[in-house]
């Protein structure tokens, strides 16, 4: 029974009833509220506002989707430019195009241009994706006719100034580093590697390409790919159908040219088994899993029924995914899948992040459910209730004109039928059971799924190995055999005659402002070397360290205490035997955890609280590059750390001017530059923590 | 803007056979139920979608001393399950039938919210009225969502640069012992949430959480005599309770320069955050200090994006922000952030910041005043386009503004603005002596 109707009020105007249900209402009272959830009401056929469309003379295809509810006017211009049409060697030179349309076009400097937009409380932004690239300006509906005039400039005339160009430079190498320190990009970028093979929807922006790129290839680029014909201009909002094309037609009607050359078709591999590439993150706590395959083209009649797979699988709250992994095992905080949609080829997608000890249950479970979709029957249940609510969301993603108009733009590039959109909720409401779990078997290949996990290579390997072959590489992509993760011996020729007792002052600069000091004192004790190190910063750090170790530079024991974050911190580990134990209370990712240590040790291994004491026993030459195997005593982790000259300079520290050399350390938790006396006894004289104002300085 | 771009902007508009634009005005129906729950219905039937909004009256403001971070914990609290749906039932419930959902908190007010499929508007209201009257405040619950609040707090603040600092300090604006209100943290203090008894958080709930202290907003296509008749339905058992307690702000501006440095473990870079106290949204000279904020640091041709971040290239991003904890009905605050590119000191971005800010006294332009208010208007249509939007901006104005039809007509109050006015409160409330900067740098860790 729907406790909903108002009888009485039935025929009346709405104002009226109104007034009537109000003044009867306290008749009501006993009208009580159910205690169950109220049953959907009927819902009718879903309305689209009135969408036409023409193609203008030279080539460029318009589709006017008019709303007059608010006086506002959205347009977008699409092209098939896209980062698949970046060459081999320039990866990123689309996306970097499309940023800098906005930057200079016409005869506005890209101040002039943000300006001019603005000036009538607008926006005009330009993006690139795999396919296209899109600009899009919003506006008041008056400000119109300026909106089509700045896409003209931007599309049809930008000026690339050099300043802008290397502006955009330095902003992308500065995202990039921080993208290729995240797991989930390098977990991204393995995976479209594996699935897409050559083909460019493989492609990635690295630091290389960026800095290969010109003024002449972004010219280059913007003539080939920006054509009017085949381009896509969008017009959603309180214009006509006859005022968006006279707008149109002022703005592009001019510009000619023939089509730009459609994407070369490249293969894309077929796996016929699974197959795991492991990214090895020295010292990850967690790992990162993403599975996957190649799909089907946009097109394909079985895309509804992968929609309702994936959504059942892992596409929110409700999904089998999220209720096992996280809910019932409680791995994860999130665990969840998608399905992407691209011209040439789409890609089904499933991932979560776990801590190291459960990867392979994760991973198990996780090849499990998906196997288990393709291959059980569907419960009737669950199958009705992710449909209904899938059909039930359908009206909220077309809500306004600017929705319908990039649903329907989005259904256009990718050359979907032209009723797409009419009738996507019919479609997704006519799946059966039987074509959900069809077209999980077709399209996710349980059997063929390619595998990321990026982690801890030592931690996860061996546990992997039972699941599926693997396949272990480093974070830049370069093949590692098993035996490349064991940290090597110190096959480091060390100059021990530079080991004597000292000690050396630091001051802790942070911004340039001295903020703390660090001193440490190298001793002779009975059985070898004793090091006391005291730092302090601000409030924020305060620590003390005490390492012993042998002549022979073999471990025996490292002690810390302090507060690091306002917490204790302690580290009590003793080295016998090449193994380590102990137990670490340390900052780890920004939150100070508590580690067992019991681990063996690479041959070799330096503790890495030693790391400055050891400088002066490098053989420094102009271009050296040495590898120190050091163990994380705070981690409880070994790594390998590169120590390789980049420079002789002279550098001024709080001691005095001095000739050294410049050394970049890298394969800890964040790089760092040494400078490090050049003749002498090879004192460390400064230390700097790269992209953080902070520097170590001698004082004396 | 360059006079010759003046000229050409106005050429293209004149050219224009599009006639200037105001926002559409909204028909709003209201009423009260008997209990005291505010009405305000504005059917549109241009989608299939409906908004049902719920705002009450309650926010950090309301907490007294020793129970601060109440309004947030409760937040949590409200989808913790009632008499007739279990716990995380209510997401369930609203995932299912395609729609979505959330809450929030602020200083002034605490909202929830649904977007549903117009069909199941009846789902919607059925929720909300079943946590109105029966939400299971219990021990174990509240346990439960104490720990989630705490987990919340490190993952939005103390795991991310700036917020921390932020959130933390931003209070020491505010006089402890004459504007407890707004002084102490939107977050709360652990303490006090760690000492938060199950009968103190019964209270509040009965205390707030009453139909005499929310409005109800629906948007969207419905009928409304069906909506009225299901308000009354799910709504009108709900007893209404006496009136909380009226807060008192008495804050005094020009105080005093404030600065404080903070080390943040979780910034790599440093940052300057400076407020500057301001009047409540319904003041004769908010909408001036709004669009001031516009002017300052809204958009890339926005003062500090001209001048710190690509002309002196001391900051990488600044910009600016009125209200950062929401708006209040008691004094304000206009903020402004800077966060500094790398290699350069924080006071050196704070100076930039200050000589910037200086400027406003004297510097703006008519075409700057134009653009702000365009800027307004195109922000407050574009809101409006969706049902949830518009929602709010009726709860807005029926809270901060005194009445929901104060919707229709606020954007007269931004027209009503000259440059005299925009000069003039530049120098009434961004002095020095009425501001607090947070110079953060990293640290910590």
């Amino acid at each position: 029974m729907m406790p909903r109707r108002v009888r009485f009020a039935e025929g009346a105007t709405a104002a009226g009833a109104l007034m009537l249900v109000a003044a009867l209402t306290p008749l009501f009272a006993s009208a009580q509220r159910p205690a169950a959830a109220p049953p959907a009401a009927p819902i009718r056929a879903a309305q689209f506002p009135p969408t036409r469309e023409a193609t203008l003379a030279n080539g460029m295809r318009l589709v006017v989707v008019q709303s007059n509810k608010q006086p506002v006017v959205a347009v977008s211009l699409t092209f098939a430019a896209g980062a698949a049409y970046d060459p081999p060697a320039k990866a990123g030179l689309a996306d970097m195009m499309a940023t800098l349309l906005t930057r200079g076009a016409g005869a506005r400097t890209a101040e002039e241009f943000s300006a001019a937009i603005e000036n009538v409380g607008g926006q005009l932004t330009a993006s690139a994706s795999a396919d296209v690239v899109t600009l899009r300006a919003d506006a008041l509906t008056d400000a119109a006719p300026l909106a089509f005039s700045l896409l003209a400039d931007a599309a049809r005339r930008p000026t690339f100034p050099d300043k802008e160009v290397e502006l955009l430079r330095t902003q992308l190498l500065s995202a990039l580093t921080v993208e290729l320190s995240q797991p989930t990009s390098l977990a991204e970028r393995t995976f479209v590697r594996g699935v897409f093979g050559e083909h460019p929807y493989a492609r990635r922006a690295d630091p290389t390409s960026v800095r290969r790129m010109t003024r002449a290839d972004l010219v280059a680029f913007h003539d080939a790919r920006l054509r009017p014909a085949g381009a896509l201009l969008v017009v959603a909002g309180s214009l006509s159908f006859e005022q968006a094309k006279k707008l149109a037609e002022q703005a592009f009607g001019s510009w000619t040219g023939a089509a730009a050359s459609p994407l070369p078709r490249t293969a894309i591999p077929v796996r016929s088994a699974r197959e795991i590439v492991l990214v090895h993150r020295p010292g990850s706590v967690q790992s990162n899993i993403l599975v996957g395959n190649a799909t089907w083209r946009p097109n394909d009649p079985r895309a509804y029924a992968a929609a309702i797979a994936n959504r059942l699988l892992g596409g929110g709250a409700d999904s089998r995914l999220f209720l096992t992994l996280r809910e019932k095992k409680s791995w994860t905080y999130s665990a969840r899948s998608s399905i992407a949609s691209r011209r040439e080829m789409g890609s089904f997608e499933a991932a979560t992040e776990v801590r190291n000890s459960v990867t392979d249950s994760a991973l198990v479970e996780l090849l499990a459910q998906i196997d288990r979709l393709g291959t059980e029957p569907l419960d009737r249940a669950e199958f009705d209730r992710t449909r209904n609510a899938m059909t039930g969301a359908f009206p909220l993603s077309i809500e306004t004109a600017g929705q319908v108009a990039a649903e329907i733009a989005n259904a256009k590039l990718l050359g979907l039928p032209a009723d797409f959109v009419q009738s996507y909720r019919q479609k997704l409401a006519a799946v059966t059971p039987e074509q959900v779990q069809r077209a999980a078997r077709d399209g996710m290949r349980s059997s063929s799924l390619f595998i990321v996990v990026v982690g801890d290579a030592l931690k996860v390997r061996a546990q992997l190995e039972k699941i599926a072959p693997v396949r272990i590489v480093s974070v830049d992509g370069t093949p590692l055999r098993p035996e490349d993760l064991v940290v090597k011996a110190a096959a480091l020729d060390l100059d021990l005659t530079h080991l004597v007792p000292r000690t050396d002052s630091f001051s802790i600069l942070v911004q340039g402002r001295p903020l703390g000091y660090q001193r440490t004192t190298l001793a002779r004790t009975a059985a070898g070397w004793e090091l006391q190190d005291v730092t302090r910063l601000a409030t924020v750090v305060q620590q003390n360290t005490t390492v012993r170790f042998s002549w022979a530079l073999v471990m025996q024991s490292v002690s810390q205490s302090g507060k690091a974050q306002g917490q204790d911190t302690k580290i009590d580990v003793t080295y016998a035997n090449g193994h380590a134990t102990g137990t670490a209370v340390a900052p780890q990712q920004g939150a100070i955890k508590t580690v067992n240590v019991d681990t063996d040790l690479p041959a070799g291994a330096v503790d890495d609280n030693l790391i400055a004491t050891l400088l002066p026993t490098f053989r420094w030459a102009s271009g050296a590059r040495f590898v120190l195997p050091v163990f994380q005593s705070g981690k409880g982790t070994a790594t390998a750390l590169t120590i390789s000259v980049v420079a002789e300079e002279s550098v001024t520290v709080i001691a005095g001017t001095f000739a050294a050399w410049k050394a970049d350390i890298t394969g800890g938790d964040s790089p760092i530059s040494v400078w490090v006396e050049k003749g002498g006894a090879h004192r460390l004289l400064k230390l700097a923590m790269t992209g953080q104002p902070v520097e170590f300085q001698l004082v004396k | 803007m360059k006079p010759v771009l003046r000229a050409a902007l106005a050429a293209v508009l004149s050219a224009s056979a599009l006639a200037s634009q105001e926002p559409r005005d909204i028909p709003i129906k209201s009423y009260t139920l008997p209990n005291g729950l505010r009405v305000h219905l504005v059917e549109d039937h241009s989608a299939q979608v409906v908004a049902v909004n719920l705002w009450y009256r309650v926010g950090a403001r309301d907490e007294l001393l020793g129970h601060t971070g109440f309004a947030h914990l409760f937040e949590h609290m409200m989808f913790q399950g009632s008499a007739h749906v279990q716990k995380a039932e209510h997401f369930q419930f609203i995932e299912r039938a395609g729609g979505t959902l959330n809450g929030s908190t602020q200083a002034d007010r605490t909202n929830y919210w649904e977007v549903l499929p117009s069909n199941r508007l009846n789902l919607g209201l059925w929720l909300e009225a079943e946590r109105m009257q029966s939400l299971a405040v219990t021990q174990a619950n509240l346990d439960n969502q104490r720990e989630a609040v705490k987990e919340e707090r490190r993952l939005r603040f103390d795991n991310q640069p700036f917020v921390g600092a932020l959130v933390d300090s931003i209070g020491l604006l505010y006089d402890r012992e004459r504007c407890f209100a707004y002084s102490h943290s939107l977050v709360g203090s652990m303490t006090d949430l760690n000492a938060a008894k199950v009968e103190d958080v019964q209270a509040f709930f009965r205390q707030y959480y009453a139909p005499n202290n929310a409005t109800l907003v629906l948007v969207g296509d419905f009928n409304s005599a069906e909506a009225t008749a299901l308000i009354a339905q799910y709504f009108n058992q709900i007893p209404a309770v006496p009136a909380p307690p009226s807060v008192a702000c008495d804050q005094p501006y020009n105080t005093g320069v404030l600065r404080r440095n903070v080390a943040d473990a979780n910034a790599t870079i440093g940052a300057v955050l400076a407020f500057w106290r301001i009047p409540a949204v319904s003041h004769a000279d908010y909408p001036a200090l709004d669009l001031l904020s516009t002017i300052f640091g809204q958009g890339e041709s926005s003062r500090l994006n001209r001048t710190i971040v690509r002309e002196q290239k001391v900051a990488a991003i600044s910009q600016s922000v009125l209200n950062p904890i929401g708006p209040t009905r008691g004094p304000g605050i206009f903020g402004v952030l800077a966060i500094a590119n790398q290699g350069v000191a924080v006071d050196s971005v704070e100076r930039a910041v200050v000589a910037q800010a200086a400027q406003l006294v004297s510097g703006i332009t008519e075409g700057e005043l134009a653009k702000a208010k365009a800027y307004r208007k195109s922000t407050a249509v574009s809101q409006r386009q969706h049902a949830l939007g518009l929602a709010e901006a009726i709860q807005f104005a029926d809270l901060f503004l005194g009445s929901a039809n104060r919707v229709n007509d606020d954007i007269r109050r931004y027209d009503a603005v000259t440059v005299a006015d925009l000069r003039r409160v530049a120098a009434t409330y961004l002095r020095p002596d009425n501001s607090l900067t947070l110079l953060i740098v990293p640290g910590g860790k």
